[in-house]
């Protein structure tokens, strides 16, 4: 034993877990029979042994740059075999929860987007900025805001102008990106150094070239959910996460078409049934629909794994995506010019959530459980 | 008695069809001696069969049928001498027909054939016709006064809680205090262990409320302030002297000489007379442990809880850990003293304690051990001891550093809730150094769970000390017996003094005396009070036997007692030294003085007596050397190639049981050996290795329990001194010419009834190697 690492418990912190899902984080008396159960554990230094007594110990700093936390897929094969009940899912899940707000900026906005109270403000924002954007440009003659719409064609552009939607949507998705990127070098800087203190690694100098290289090498990965296809627990969760994920992928290419059609090519809406993008954008948006109430349905089947407010949040958000997105459609086509608009709205409001807050929110994993695998990859950790 | 015999031979559970029934009756009608069958003697048709036996007369059973150790209640016939010749495991079940065939017709009595097992089975019966011949029913030794009263020693919650069961059981009860108030330790706490269901917080400590309940029995006798000064004859009838701490009264206890006192200037034994002068002088002012207090208190039995005191660290012993070079490391229960007094604040400068690292190993050159006399305990106390600091301060910080967490029992209930406090914190690890850092000090521990080596800052140090029993300074019960004031030390329980921890819990080795709580073994205050309970429990049971000369244990029941020829007695003193239990006091002349109700009858005496003078009843040389002689020896004269001929001489209670078992089993072993039972391996004279191998016998093992560290003698000492006699047998079978091989002893532990055909076959395949015994048929 060569250095001698001062610690000092962060009692606020352990509470902070707690209060994120990982209550019964200070049950384990380290057995280590999670780390055996877990299918994706490496061999050198596994998780969630470790974890585990550095959470109980109120180590914040240690875990926050713990790559390994963001290994974990949260399948629960470890919280199913704890003797003790101590439940190290959900004790990384909430240490995930806390590490978004350490790496977001403002920080203090992952806590209202973890606090459920907030929901009504949180979504109170998108609202008003949508309806003061529309009166502030009605003063400057700018008319993209339409409270009375009417004509024989049902089209939400009559309501809330695209144009409108495009310069708060577009922003807000790029402010998103800035958000990630503010905290993502910290990030990578802060995972590597704990890498090399815990010995996961032998590569002390960090070679940006390599970690570039190591995302080729991950994104197949992910896209056929080989992490999560290791899961006993859990596995009926590969399926939906791929409906979800790929749902997502299909919607973000529609968007940009759409975006293309209207900003160059000037092609007005609504766009005809039979067009392919049409096509790809309702299949992604039953896919959303089914993968988001399999999500849920998964989560209510699993009594025995804690879900709190941060796993709720985004589920919600994915359903209310599909579901409004899917009802604005129909609605439309049934010539329901009231529930259109008003559905409308709500969808526009949950987009702008989804972007606004992914780095506040549990989506955020999104970016940081990529990242780490990326160098998980990258350090050639066995 | 005029003993009216009868044999019994049951043909049920397959002896009757592995044996030639006939030929067997032939023995005891050779002896002239009535012989009945059975086809099924423990039935009730059975039980009656010889009962109608017992009405007409018999009284003198040999009953061959199955091992003494099942159907003993069965075939128990008061006022009857009953012997078990065990046909069935140790004949039929253990030397299957298909391994061992029946002769051929031609082949009987043809000078070469001969049929090993019917041979077995014939020995067997006239080796129980042999001691049956011998022995008598026992009579019961009764003592001329009895006291009923228990004496317990200590008066913290073990010694309370005795005395209260004692006396709600009815019995008179004086307890023995040292201090001035009744209490103990247990006073000076902040807060006890876990007291009640579920067994996860600390409670207030309860001994206020045992104190109030002996004050108001009127069956206990409290004397504060009072020692044992001397504890003087025997379980039933003592005679103890009381005196205040540091009085000097000729009744204190003599002290036995020490061994270089024992000799002359040349190096020569003393005489006993010369002996005794010395031990006179050496104990001056002092009444010999023969001489009884007139003014002494009667007692019957007596219950042993003296307690602990704790570790005190001898100087520099810790200081690596900072104990002796900072105030602010200090014992558990010098922490214990701090956190009653108030809040805890640190000795050195009295500020807040909100840091404090509770250290459970002394980890010196990488060993692990806990501190020395610590236990589940002390690992309790320190959670029980971070807990104050949690209590005491909102942000308070406690860490537990510890190389062993005992919780057992319900107290895991304890551990998890204590796991739960958000500010405690637990790791496994060395602690390698404490170092001072400014007004504080630096805890640096290795190998933790984190995986690293730790720095932690901390306000205070506690060391998890154990708890050292109040026996290894001072004999406290100092008895009035030859052997000594004190427990024998036998080398194993580091001053506790219990006999056996696991097979005779509370039996120290002194019967009559039951220790509980902290003297037996670090405990915390609940666990005493359930110890106290069983040390009260055996304090009755030595009593409801003595009374009527009875062993108490572990021979329970047992009337038989040693009885002593002392016409004979050469004042060697051996029995009085080998006694395990120090029964045996000698007088002046060196002649011993049995003391029968502190014996338990293990027979050790009579083992050790070179004048074979000692016995009992249904014990004794005469019936063992008579089934020796009795065992058929075949020589050249019989048999072209006779059979070897082996005596195993069988501790009967590990060992006989595993030879049961093994024929339960059906492993089958050498058909050549004869097995006698023994009380204890300890008993066996060796005159009776000497008759075997005289009468022709080719070898004699011995069987009996493991001696050493991990000991299962059920009479402490006795397989061990059989193994001493054993190796000095071997130069006098030298000077006979005999092989010093031809004795050996083995050791077995009840469930290794596996092992039994393997050792005794080998050690027949060993004797026929040598071949036979030069003497056989002289």
């Amino acid at each position: 034993m060569s250095v001698k690492h001062m610690v000092e418990p962060d009692v606020g912190f352990i509470n902070e877990v707690a209060s994120l899902g990982g209550g019964d984080l200070k049950k384990c008396f380290q057995c280590a029979t999670c780390s055996v159960a877990c299918a994706i554990s490496p061999d050198t230094k596994p998780f969630p042994r470790k974890e585990m007594i550095a959470a109980s110990w109120g180590l914040k700093d240690r875990l926050v740059a713990d790559a390994d936390i963001w290994l974990c897929h949260n399948c629960g094969d470890c919280t199913t075999r704890c003797p003790r009940g101590a439940k190290p899912a959900e004790v990384l899940a909430a240490i995930r929860a806390y590490a978004v707000n350490e790496y977001s900026t403002p920080k203090g906005l992952a806590k209202a987007v973890a606090n459920p109270k907030m929901l009504p403000v949180l979504l109170a924002v998108p609202a008003a900025i949508f309806i003061g954007l529309g009166l502030i440009l009605k003063m400057f003659g700018i008319d993209w805001l339409n409270f009375a719409p009417h004509g024989d064609v049902i089209w939400q552009s009559h309501f809330i102008n695209n144009y409108l939607v495009d310069i708060i949507m577009v922003p807000t998705f790029f402010a998103a990106i800035g958000i990630f990127g503010l905290g993502l070098k910290r990030f990578v800087m802060d995972i590597h150094a704990n890498a090399v203190a815990e010995g996961k690694t032998d590569k002390t100098e960090f070679e940006p070239m390599e970690f570039v290289k190591a995302i080729g090498r991950v994104v197949p990965k992910i896209i056929k959910h080989q992490q999560f296809d290791q899961c006993t627990e859990n596995r009926a969760r590969s399926t939906a996460h791929m409906m979800v994920l790929f749902s997502f992928i299909g919607l973000f290419i529609v968007t940009n078409c759409f975006f293309v059609a209207e900003w160059i090519l000037h092609i007005e809406g609504p766009y005809s049934q039979l067009s392919p993008v049409k096509w790809l954008g309702n299949i992604s948006g039953v896919a959303l629909i089914i993968g988001g109430f399999l999500l849920l349905k998964n989560r209510l089947a699993k009594t025995d794994r804690g879900s709190s407010y941060w796993d709720w949040y985004l589920i919600g958000l994915v359903l209310g995506l599909g579901l409004t997105g899917m009802a604005t459609q129909m609605a439309r086509l049934g010539g329901l010019a009231g529930p259109t608009y008003v559905i409308y709205f709500v969808h526009l409001l949950l987009i702008w959530a989804l972007f606004a807050y992914t780095p506040f929110s549990k989506l955020g994993h999104l970016v940081y459980r990529t990242v780490a695998m990326t160098y998980n990859e990258y350090s050639g950790r066995k | 008695m005029d003993k009216k015999y009868g044999v019994y031979i049951c043909e049920g559970c397959g002896i009757g069809e592995a044996l030639d029934i006939e030929a067997l009756k032939g023995v005891p009608e050779e002896e002239g001696l009535p012989v009945k069958t059975h086809p099924f003697l423990c039935s009730k048709e059975g039980v009656e069969f010889l009962k109608s036996d017992i009405a007409e007369g018999t009284n003198t059973l040999v009953l061959a049928a199955c091992s003494r150790r099942v159907n003993y209640d069965v075939f128990r016939f008061d006022g009857c001498i009953v012997d078990r010749v065990n046909l069935r495991e140790q004949v039929v079940w253990s030397h299957p027909r298909s391994e061992f065939p029946k002769l051929e017709e031609d082949q009987k009595d043809d000078g070469v054939h001969f049929d090993r097992v019917q041979m077995l089975a014939q020995d067997y019966v006239k080796m129980g016709m042999a001691r049956v011949e011998k022995v008598d029913l026992p009579e019961a030794y009764q003592m001329e006064t009895f006291s009923r009263k228990i004496l317990v020693i200590g008066g913290g919650m073990s010694g309370m809680t005795a005395a209260l069961d004692a006396a709600a059981t009815g019995y008179e009860v004086t307890i023995v205090e040292k201090q001035d108030q009744l209490g103990g330790h247990a006073t000076q706490w902040r807060k006890q262990l876990p007291a009640s269901d579920p067994y996860d917080a600390l409670s207030t400590p309860r001994v206020q409320e045992t104190i109030s309940a002996v004050e108001a029995s009127d069956k206990i006798t409290v004397r504060t302030g009072t020692m044992v000064a001397r504890l003087a004859g025997e379980p039933g009838n003592y005679t103890v002297t009381l005196k205040t701490p540091g009085q000097k009264i000729p009744f204190d206890v003599p002290y036995p000489l020490p061994d270089e006192m024992k000799v002359d200037e040349s190096g020569k034994e003393l005489d006993a007379e010369s002996l005794h002068k010395a031990f006179l002088e050496y104990n001056e002012g002092k009444e010999d442990i023969l001489q009884f207090d007139p003014d002494g208190d009667k007692f019957g039995a007596v219950v042993l809880a003296a307690g602990w005191q704790p570790y005190r660290p001898k100087a520099g012993e810790f200081a690596h850990l900072g104990f002796g070079e900072s105030p602010d490391v200090v014992t558990n229960d010098q922490f214990e003293e701090i956190a009653k007094a108030g809040k805890i604040v640190r000795p050195s400068d009295g500020k807040e304690a909100k840091s404090v690292v509770f250290v459970q190993s002394p980890g010196v050159d990488g060993d692990d051990s806990d501190f020395a006399y610590a236990g589940a305990v002390t690992s309790l106390v320190a959670l029980k001891q971070a807990k104050y600091v949690r209590e005491d301060y909102d942000d308070g910080k406690a860490f537990v550093i510890y190389q062993h967490m005992r919780t057992p029992e319900l107290q895991e209930n304890f551990y998890k809730n204590i796991q739960q406090d958000p500010g405690i914190f637990l790791t496994k690890g060395e602690v390698v150094s404490v170092s001072k850092n400014g007004g504080g000090l630096i805890v640096e521990a290795s190998d933790t769970l984190l995986g690293e080596t730790l720095g932690i800052t901390a306000d205070m140090v506690v060391l998890g000390t154990g708890m050292v029993p109040a026996t290894v300074e001072d004999p406290v019960v100092n008895m009035a017996y030859r052997q000594g004031p004190a427990f024998r030390d036998i080398g194993l329980f580091d001053g506790y003094v219990d006999s056996n921890f696991i097979c005779f819990p509370y039996e120290t080795q002194r019967t009559g005396i039951y220790a509980a709580g902290a003297v037996r073994r670090s405990m915390t205050v609940e666990e005493s009070i359930e110890d106290a309970s069983g040390a009260a429990l055996k304090a009755i049971q030595c009593l409801e036997s003595v009374n009527r000369g009875m062993s108490v244990h572990p021979r329970s029941g047992d009337l038989t007692y040693p009885d002593f020829f002392f016409q004979r007695c050469t004042q060697c003193k051996r029995c009085t030294e080998e006694c395990p239990f120090g029964a045996l006091d000698d007088d002046e002349k060196g002649t011993p003085k049995p003391n029968p109700s502190r014996c338990r009858r293990c027979g050790t005496c009579m083992g050790a007596c070179p004048e074979r003078i000692i016995g009992f009843a249904d014990y004794n040389i005469d019936s063992i050397g008579s089934m020796v002689k009795n065992i058929g020896v075949p020589s050249e004269d019989d048999y072209e190639e006779p059979p070897m001929r082996v005596l195993g001489l069988i501790c009967e209670n590990d060992a006989y049981p595993a030879i049961d078992i093994a024929g339960l089993n059906r492993l089958s072993y050498s058909a050549d050996v004869r097995f006698i039972p023994v009380r204890c391996l300890g008993s066996v004279n060796v005159i009776w290795i000497k008759d075997a191998l005289s009468v022709g016998m080719d070898g004699v093992f011995l069987m009996g329990c493991k001696h050493g560290d991990d000991y299962q003698c059920h009479f402490v000492k006795g397989s061990e001194l059989a193994e001493i006699r054993v190796k000095k047998i071997g130069d006098a079978l030298a000077s006979l010419a005999l092989e010093n091989e031809r004795v050996a002893q083995f050791q077995v532990a009840i469930d290794e009834y596996d092992k039994i055909p393997q050792i005794i076959n080998e050690f027949v395949e060993m004797i026929e190697e040598l071949g036979p015994n030069p003497f056989k048929g002289f």
